[in-house]
């Protein structure tokens, strides 16, 4: 797969991204990913890495949080979109799942799958995966079952589940996800991650998840990025990343060594995050 | 200061001083000094502006504690400033013209107002409150016109000139002096009530009201004393508007001014005590330039007629402008260049590195 990696074209591709908020503080620096077509590719970091603002550079909603693209490109399907509005990346097939405020509260679930707008050349595209509403409730079958209810009573799974489905709607070539496993309980986020993966198999859609759960982010990914402060430290196939001694003690939390226990050896670890 | 140079407090003290660094503290004395001796340059002109302006930063302040702090939109902010006015109205007219009995007066008349409309205010949010508050200005309007219908001889209420022993204030510098010299006391009030507990409360209360109570605030009491010392200081300062205009009439208290205090709040900069004093300057000032304008362009004879609406349609332009393109008012830029300053040959501040 590693080999085969390169030669594909991607889909997205971030080529040295710089993002400043309020126009005086730099967020990220130098970030560049690609997510290839039919993929899960993962980002990984802390909270504050910059892992976010990644995301929003890429879906173009940096506006309303007063930050701006200072540096590089964003490309999408071989045209360059830096800076081009949330809602005509979406109609063009860049869908984002957003961490908070995903679905409309006061809707039914129901209402909620109508209430969107798909691409205008949706249909003409036949690389876009044509996706019916008895495919969604296929896939989530729960939200069958609770159509006519009001989506502000959803679980936070379910509600998870209605942003997934409401994306898939707008019939997108790349998902982005903003943390999915966001306040969930480990069983949700197995199953969530276990779609996320169907979805990229059935349907060949690639994905691009934002995850602090670096575990289950990287049980269903393909390829995989570490963002610290600001910039991307680490990338490599998910069974490279997997083996990785560093990714494995920091972000899955296995692989202690028995002399790491002291404090300056935590001090040593803090050395250490540095990857190069 | 938010930036990344190498400034630090070691003491308490120096946390708590108001003006902290060597640089404020020279900024200060300068201005100080330039407001002391401005009128042996000045004419009498631009003494009159700085003095509307103080005039006017006294009400903006006290609004920008409501709407800025605590979060609390308010369309009777002119309502409170006429009552204010109309308290020295009431006060003159039983003949009690003594500033030291109508100042407190008013004040005491706004924080009751303050009661009055803050707790109906909590259970109103957003635009209903923003009616409410609209409502509480027609109500009191109203009043004063009862009033100045009945005894005011239709026209409105004469007010002599304030004194005090013998002592009378009249005159260009002497109220420039005076309403400096209060807008400062009321500037330096309001921002130690933001770093105040109460204006903590306050901040928090506007930012996310439940995460507030839960946090151990009252909210409905905080809010009630939001709307009461801001109410409190309006009336103040309407005592004082009514006492250096030496007239008080309802007219001067219409909507408009309602809608140029909440212009002065946000074309400064929301929450921020800088921001109402430059907005008040600004929506002050404004008009004047606009005509400075007009007279610099040499506008042909009869296009004067259309001058008038130009000006309102200038403000409201600006104001959109403003909203549109600053949401952080004057403050924001003043910010902005700062940043620019401290940062320079930087343009951004750079990433923390990974230690």
């Amino acid at each position: 797969m590693t080999a085969a990696f390169d030669v594909v074209t991607a889909l997205l591709e971030l080529e040295n991204l710089e993002v400043v908020y309020h126009r005086v503080a730099t967020a990220i620096q130098g970030v560049s990913l690609r997510v290839p077509p039919a993929q899960i590719v993962t980002l990984l970091g802390t909270n504050g890495a910059g892992k976010t603002t990644t995301l929003r550079a890429a879906s173009g909603f940096l506006g309303a949080d007063n930050a701006q693209i200072v540096g590089g490109r964003v490309v999408f399907q071989g045209a360059t979109v830096t800076g081009h509005k949330p809602h005509e990346l979406a109609r063009r097939g860049l869908v984002l799942v957003p961490e908070r405020d995903k679905v409309f509260e006061t809707l039914t679930v129901q209402e909620n799958l109508r209430a969107l707008v798909p691409g205008v050349r949706a249909d003409a595209d036949p690389t876009r995966p044509p996706v019916t509403l008895e495919q969604v409730f296929h896939y989530f079958p729960v939200l069958a079952k609770r159509r006519r209810q009001l989506a502000g009573y959803l679980s936070g799974g379910e509600r998870q589940m209605l942003a997934l489905a409401t994306a898939l709607l707008c019939r997108p070539r790349v998902l982005l996800v903003d943390e999915l496993s966001l306040g969930l309980a480990p069983l949700v986020v197995e199953s969530l991650m276990t779609l996320v993966a169907r979805l990229r198999d059935e349907l060949g859609l690639a994905v691009l998840l934002v995850e602090q759960n670096a575990g289950a982010a990287l049980a269903v990914a393909n390829y995989g990025y570490v963002m610290e402060h600001g910039r991307i430290v680490y990338d490599g196939p998910a069974e490279r990343l997997l083996a990785h001694e560093d990714v494995r003690e920091f972000y899955l939390g296995v692989g202690h060594r028995a002399d790491r226990k002291r404090y300056t050896d935590v001090k040593q670890y803090q050395r250490r995050r540095r990857w190069f | 200061m938010p930036l990344g140079g190498g400034y630090f407090k070691t003491t308490y003290a120096g946390d708590l001083a108001l003006v902290d660094t060597r640089l404020r503290r020279t900024a200060l004395a300068a201005a100080l000094l330039a407001l002391l001796l401005l009128p042996r340059f000045a004419s009498s002109f631009v003494l009159d502006l700085i003095t509307q302006t103080a005039l006017a930063a006294i009400g903006a302040l006290a609004l920008n504690l409501l709407t800025g702090l605590a979060g609390q939109v308010s369309l009777g902010h002119a309502g409170f400033i006429a009552a204010g006015a109309f308290t020295t109205g009431v006060l003159v007219e039983h003949r009690m013209p003594s500033p030291l009995l109508a100042l407190p007066a008013a004040a005491l008349v706004g924080a009751v107002l303050g009661v009055v409309v803050g707790i109906p205010a909590l259970r109103l949010k957003g635009l209903y409150l923003a009616l409410g508050t609209l409502a509480l200005h027609h109500v009191v309007l109203y009043a004063c016109g009862e009033f100045q219908n009945h005894w005011g001889a239709n026209t409105g209420v004469s007010i002599p000139p304030p004194r005090f022993g013998g002592f009378v204030l009249k005159g260009t510098i002497a109220w420039y002096y005076a309403l400096t010299a209060i807008a400062g006391l009321v500037l330096v009030l309001s921002v130690n009530l933001q770093r105040s507990r109460t204006g903590r409360a306050w901040m928090a209360i506007r930012d996310r009201e439940i995460a507030a109570e839960s946090v151990g605030i009252d909210v409905a009491r905080y809010k009630v004393l939001a709307f009461v010392w801001s109410s409190a200081l309006t009336s103040v300062a309407g005592a004082l508007f009514a006492y250096q205009r030496a007239f008080v009439s309802v007219e001067a208290f219409g909507f408009f001014l309602a809608i140029e205090y909440i212009a002065m709040v946000i074309i400064g900069g929301l929450g921020s005590a800088l921001g109402a004093v430059l907005g008040a300057a600004f929506v002050t000032l404004l008009p004047y330039g606009i005509d400075t304008a007009v007279a610099a362009l040499r506008v042909p004879g009869g296009a004067e007629y259309y001058l008038f609406p130009l000006k309102f349609g200038a403000f409201g332009l600006l104001m959109a402008a403003f909203l549109v393109f600053e949401p952080q008012g004057l403050v924001g830029v003043w910010r902005r260049v700062r940043n620019w300053v401290f940062l320079w040959p930087l343009r951004y501040r750079p990433l923390r590195s990974a230690s």
